[in-house]
């Protein structure tokens, strides 16, 4: 009888072993152009910008960049401060950075967790939450998925984002 | 010729007893509205805090004392606020929030007490500003379904900066009191919230709750949402749209062995945010 479930056990380590244990390639990243529109408005500030990481679990796993002047406005990233900067002020120390202008911005995500770590291959979520005083909010999530295949993605603009494309690379 | 005075003085006092009850009789909840509900700032922020007694959600109408206004800290130690300014809608008080955590800011009311009874040919119901003890000299003579009800309110919000505190505020063990189950900072539009209402310790089945948005003067109707807690005293709702709103829960019983009531008429006026999914 123990014989049985520690083969099942076994069988089952068989099965999810491949998923759960394999990394992205070493070589692997994901380069993000990433647009602030022009947005014409009679008191115009920069927005506050996060962009990060989630996996399937919704547990976050990075947070490749900050945009955010001063921290007490750190909370008005509401669903990036609640999911992971209250949790971690060390994620907001090591990532912050001032505010950007309109225009094109170039990143790159190293393909590592905030502790250093290269991803497992698997389905993760991108997610890019934009905050603009006297302005509005838009919360963009898009399914990725992390292998050995890279991918190209496009991101359709909103009222405070304009074009948003992922390039997923091995090499 | 003395007597007749005193009577006098009675059936004035009564009246003048009279007029105040009928306030309380349709008792404007009080409730505490903060300027926000959370903090990222390192280091700390100030937050503002008004505290008013109205139907509206949240208009300011009554002017609702901060005297006894509390800042639970997430160590438990209680602080005073730092500035208490009283109005003639409202009072205000600021507090300068430094430790990480979940905090509970709360203007508690002190016990007051009512006694109702039947009088006169005609069985006519009245009430009397007092307790058990003090009704012995007041009722007059003849009166009928003498009981003394303690009524108490707790209005309260919660504060968190930075992380919230994994565990909620131990009970005091009296009157109505609510944990949230689902953190305060955790309360997100469209997502389920779960509150734990206990009476005098004890978790309590069958408190109603009524849970209101902001704006009600903008809108034609309340949009309430109404429940009753379970056998555990949980209550579960869903609030649609993010939002600051107010939770009245309330529950009325009788009480044991109390010196001075023989009914409790406990409430919880808790005010939150939802935030943005």
């Amino acid at each position: 009888m123990k014989g049985i479930y520690f083969s099942y056990w076994l069988l089952g380590l068989m099965v999810a072993l491949p998923s759960w244990a394999k990394t992205i390639p070493a070589s692997a990243s994901m380069g993000v152009e990433f647009e602030l529109p022009q947005v014409e408005a009679s008191i115009y500030a920069r927005p506050y910008v996060a962009v990060w990481i989630e996996d399937k679990k919704r547990q976050p796993v990075r947070t490749i960049q900050l945009w955010v002047g001063d921290d007490e406005w750190l909370k008005d990233l509401r669903s990036w401060w609640r999911k992971v900067g209250r949790d971690d002020r060390s994620v907001v120390d090591a990532v912050t950075s001032a505010t950007r202008p309109v225009g094109q911005h170039r990143f790159t995500w190293d393909g590592l967790d905030q502790q250093g770590n290269r991803v497992e291959q698997g389905d993760y979520i991108f997610y890019v939450e934009v905050v603009r005083e006297h302005g509005g909010r838009n919360y963009i999530r898009q399914k990725i998925t992390l292998g050995e295949e890279s991918f190209d993605l496009q991101i359709a603009p909103t009222e405070e984002t304009g074009n948003i494309a992922l390039h997923y690379q091995l090499n | 010729m003395l007597n007749k005075k005193f009577n006098a003085v009675v059936v004035m006092a009564s009246m003048l007893v009279g007029l105040t009850l009928s306030s309380v009789a349709s008792a404007h909840p009080r409730w505490v509205l903060p300027s926000h509900f959370t903090i990222s700032k390192e280091g700390g922020d100030w937050l503002t805090f008004d505290v008013t007694a109205s139907h509206g959600t949240f208009v300011m109408d009554k002017p609702a004392g901060s005297e006894t206004a509390q800042v639970v800290m997430p160590d438990g130690r209680k602080e005073r606020p730092d500035f208490v300014l009283r109005g003639k809608r409202r009072s205000v008080f600021d507090f300068h929030f430094t430790e990480e955590g979940t905090h509970r800011v709360q203007i508690n009311g002190t016990p007051s007490y009512v006694t109702s009874y039947k009088a006169g040919k005609r069985d006519t119901q009245k009430r009397l500003r007092a307790n058990k003890v003090e009704r012995v000299a007041l009722l007059p003579e003849g009166a009928r379904d003498v009981s003394s009800t303690l009524n108490y309110t707790r209005a309260e919000t919660y504060i968190t900066v930075g992380k919230p505190s994994e565990k909620p505020f131990p009970l005091e063990g009296k009157y109505l009191e609510l944990q949230p189950t689902t953190k305060p900072a955790d309360i997100v539009a469209t997502e389920p919230v779960r509150f734990q209402l206990f009476f005098n310790g004890k978790a309590q089945a069958g408190v109603k709750a009524e849970i209101t948005r902001d704006g009600t003067l903008y809108r034609n109707q309340q949009d309430q949402i109404d429940v009753v807690s379970d056998e555990q005293g949980f209550i579960e709702f869903t609030p649609e749209i993010a939002g600051r709103y107010i939770l009245k829960a309330s529950h009325r019983a009788a009480i044991m062995n109390n010196p001075l009531a023989e009914k409790m008429n406990a409430s919880v006026h808790l005010t939150f945010e939802a935030i943005l999914p």
